[in-house]
């Protein structure tokens, strides 16, 4: 089935060259390609995109800001964030808001659209500055004091292929380690990506709630 | 209410009389006079066990003679006295008063009592005599009735207990009978006293008999112990704390207190023994004030070290004196020093009223009044000791008969006091010593966190200096790395020397190499395992979207980190050979490992490609250059070997400092 893709990026090259990218591919279909935040919101209030390619710095909307309305509003979107360096907070931010996964900027065409589908598939690989964040995210760095540790929506098993992936092993290895099939380390990261949302979202939910505006 | 030993008002027989002595005007001051002595006479009777009396509803049989016939003779038995040498004679006496100059080794006094009817079944009757010092022996109606004790040339007795002497019924008649005492006349400065006796049923008389045995000999027999051990007890305190001389001086006054009560204790004595007991004696009663004269003194913080050496001479003369007189001073030496003791406790008095005033404390106020009622309870128990020697009061002589001393009481008080004050001050220093323990300990722990506080700081200074120096390195490495690439390129690509292909090249090579900057630069200082993680998951994608399979295989400790630019440079050198593997040698297979091996770290890039032999000779060996430079410039050799399909890249960069490795 060949994947509809929105692509949202201010900057016109890199527009153009995700742009290509999809195009290049015959798996994947392009939906749209803006360059504003409001643009982004407006065609998402009318097309359900299987796949929103975003670059975070936008001029109008914080990218964060859309990454979230689009997990509300479309929740079969997969969202896969655009980076300069991989390792920025707002990878993290992206994630909590509902982002599955991420892409270097300077990745090649065929990175670009295998990206996608791996987003499509299962989700991206987690590299272990984002894995150390999320770990960091949840105090459930084997030091903190339990006391400290917020109530994390983890599983043991997920908590543990984070902390493996953390250290700077690769998923071949963790799956070595673990005794399962790098593919199915690749479903728990999926999980991770989801529970991180669902539980940024219920947190947000009941920040509102505190603060009386539902 | 019962009727006091010491009242003359007796129910029943003959030989009833009034007060003895009282005669002279009846102006209103001797009636003043009068009142006062019955008030202190009521007080007073209650210590002499005299309130304790037989049950009210019952009328008292006791009878209390006080008319005697008085003869001075030296014989042993009745039979041999003078039929009409008797003289008339009253109870209580006092032998040097009524008969001056007469001595002589025994005094007879014969008391004659009128025995009532008695009801059936009253049981039988007694003789009640609160005291007779130096012995006597009893006969009733002719017949010898007892024997106590009396001083012989080898034994001094000193009776300070009473007596109750039992009459058999088979001596008593119904009528007139007659006691008969020989009492020995013995020492001449003392004298004989005799107080009046009491005859009744013995039920009745053995509640004063107790009363009296309670007051002047087991409540001394208790203090003697008590103070004993209480001021040996005290006395080690001030060894082991000789800077405490108010417990010095406490000590010293419980024992010398406990040695001077000995004279309630020991009733008998070895003869030649008793002026050397006579002179301990003085010694302890003078010690004992001038020491609580010098407690008071300290207590009060007067120092006057002329009044301490004064108090201490005087102290000396007493004992001094009974010494070189061979106990002959016995008298003068109880007479004389001993009322001169009297100032030094009015003195003692004085102090501790300027304690009490001047400290405003409980403590202070409760020693003045102990003091005071001690220096009172001295001063009255040197006027009944040598009542001879001075005109008192009616009221007085009658009570003096009763021979009742306090001093011993309220210097159980008085010292009771004093523990009560030093076990305050111990109390207190003790509080104050923990006290002060607080706020040191508190004192410590501040110090302790100002110190850690400061030494944190300066680890953080340190920190913060040594991570600025870190991107100050690194900023240094990627302007002479970086920017010559870049701007070499920029002259390149302007002057056409540069395609397409080779410009994407060294961009590539500058984002990369920006990429690690980052990789190494990150906020906190991470370890070499983490920054190796980042760099060889970018690495696996891009290996992977080219068909390469990257193995890896990362065995490193935890916490181990390096500098900045050491990781920089390492994972540089990572980056050129993973290069030359994807690049140059058209490789399926790339194996990385890294593991600490002894002291050293252990960097392996091998791959299945085509080897040194292969096309691209010439970049790969400028990569190889690369490497060997930058391994130079960390203090690590680089290896080159040819495996039977591709090649093998090894780094060995050593650990040596152990900052390093930390």
């Amino acid at each position: 089935m060949v994947a509809s893709v929105l692509i949202v990026e201010d900057e016109p090259e890199f527009l153009r060259r995700f742009a290509d990218a999809v195009l290049a591919d015959p798996g994947l279909r392009l939906l749209g390609a803006v360059s504003t935040g409001a643009a982004a919101l407006a065609l998402l209030g009318a097309q359900q995109p299987d796949v929103m390619l975003i670059d975070l710095g936008l001029p109008d909307v914080d990218g964060v800001e859309v990454i979230r309305q689009a997990a509300q509003r479309c929740p079969q979107t997969d969202v896969i964030v655009i980076t300069m360096f991989g390792d920025d907070g707002h990878v993290l931010a992206s994630i909590e808001a509902g982002a599955t996964g991420y892409l270097l900027k300077d990745a090649a065409n065929d990175r670009i659209a295998a990206s996608i589908h791996e987003a499509r598939a299962g989700g991206s690989p987690i590299s272990p500055s984002i894995a150390r964040r999320v770990l960091m995210r949840f105090r459930l760095a084997p030091t903190a004091p339990p006391a400290a540790r917020e109530v994390s929506p983890l599983s043991e098993r997920e908590t543990e292929i984070l902390r493996l992936v953390a250290k700077g092993l690769s998923f071949e290895t963790v799956g070595e380690l673990l005794a399962i099939s790098p593919h199915t380390v690749v479903a728990h990261v999926k999980k991770i990506y989801r529970k991180l949302a669902v539980h940024s979202r219920g947190e947000a939910v009941y920040e509102a709630g505190q603060m009386g505006l539902i | 209410m019962p009727t006091p030993t010491g009242a003359t008002i007796v129910q029943g027989a003959g030989g009833v009389a009034t007060r003895a002595g009282r005669r002279g005007n009846r102006h209103a001051w001797v009636l003043l006079r009068r009142s006062f002595g019955r008030a202190l006479r009521i007080g007073l009777a209650a210590l002499a066990g005299a309130a304790a009396a037989a049950p009210p509803q019952e009328v008292s049989q006791r009878l209390e003679p006080t008319a005697v016939e008085v003869q001075q003779s030296a014989v042993a038995e009745p039979s041999q006295l003078a039929a009409n040498g008797w003289a008339t004679g009253t109870l209580p006496d006092n032998w040097a008063r009524s008969h001056p100059g007469m001595m002589g080794p025994s005094a007879w006094y014969r008391i004659a009592f009128e025995l009532p009817p008695r009801r059936p079944g009253s049981g039988s009757w007694a003789l009640y005599i609160p005291y007779l010092y130096d012995g006597g022996r009893f006969w009733l109606n002719g017949q010898p009735l007892a024997s106590i004790a009396q001083t012989t040339p080898l034994t001094h007795v000193r009776w300070e207990r009473p007596h109750l002497i039992a009459m058999p019924d088979s001596l008593l008649r119904v009528g007139r009978n007659e006691v008969l005492l020989r009492a020995v006349l013995t020492d001449p400065g003392a004298g004989l006293r005799l107080q009046r006796m009491t005859i009744g049923p013995s039920d009745e008389l053995l509640p004063f008999y107790d009363r009296r045995m309670f007051w002047v000999r087991t409540m001394p027999q208790g203090a003697v112990v008590t103070c004993l051990v209480v001021g040996a007890f005290v006395l080690f305190i001030w060894w082991r704390r000789r800077s405490e001389v108010l417990y010095g001086l406490f000590g010293l006054a419980a024992v010398l207190w406990s040695i001077r009560t000995l004279t309630f204790v020991i009733e008998l004595m070895p003869a030649p023994w008793w002026p050397w007991w006579r002179a301990v004696y003085h010694a302890a009663t003078g010690g004992f004030i001038v020491v609580l004269a010098l407690f008071a003194m300290r207590f009060a913080g007067i120092a006057r070290p002329w009044l301490e050496r004064g108090l201490a001479a005087y102290w000396l003369i007493g004992p001094v004196a009974m010494l070189a007189s061979g106990g002959r001073l016995d008298s003068k030496v109880g007479f004389v020093w001993t009322g001169g003791m009297i100032p030094v406790g009015l003195a003692l008095v004085g102090f501790t009223a300027w304690a009490a005033w001047k400290q405003r404390s409980g403590a202070a106020l409760a020693l003045m009044l102990a003091v005071a009622l001690g220096a009172a309870a001295g001063i009255h128990d040197y006027l009944i000791a040598w009542d001879g020697a001075f005109r008192l009061p009616d009221f007085f002589t009658g009570w003096a008969a009763h021979r009742i001393f306090l001093l011993h009481h309220g210097a159980n008080a008085l010292l009771l006091v004093m523990v009560a004050i030093l076990t305050l001050r111990f109390v207190q220093a003790l509080d104050v010593a923990e006290e002060l323990n607080r706020t040191l300990e508190s004192r410590v722990a501040a110090r302790e966190r100002e110190l850690q506080a400061r030494h944190d700081e300066i680890a953080q200074l340190e920190r913060e200096q040594s991570a600025q120096d870190e991107r100050q390195r690194i900023m240094q490495d990627l302007h002479d790395g970086l920017g010559s690439q870049l701007f070499t390129s920029l002259s390149r690509a302007e002057r056409g020397a540069l395609d397409a292909d080779g410009l994407v090249q060294v961009l590539r090579e500058c984002i990369a190499d920006m990429r690690l900057a980052f990789d190494v630069a990150a906020p906190e200082q991470r370890e070499l395992r983490a920054v190796l993680g980042d760099f060889l998951f970018r690495w696996e994608t891009l290996l992977r979207d080219a068909g390469v399979h990257l193995a890896t295989e990362v065995a490193l400790p935890d916490g181990l980190r390096l500098p900045p630019t050491v990781t920089m440079q390492l994972l540089r050198i990572a980056q050129e050979a993973l290069t030359n593997a994807f690049k140059h040698a058209a490789a399926t297979e790339v194996r990385v490992a890294v593991r600490q091996a002894g002291g050293s770290l252990l960097l392996q890039v091998a791959d299945d490609g085509c080897g040194l032999a292969g096309p691209s000779t010439r970049a790969t060996g400028r990569g190889l250059g690369n490497m060997a430079s930058r391994a130079q410039r960390l203090g690590a050799t680089v290896e080159v070997e040819p495996l039977d399909r591709g090649t093998r890249i090894t780094l060995r960069l050593p650990l040596a400092q152990p900052g390093h490795a930390s």
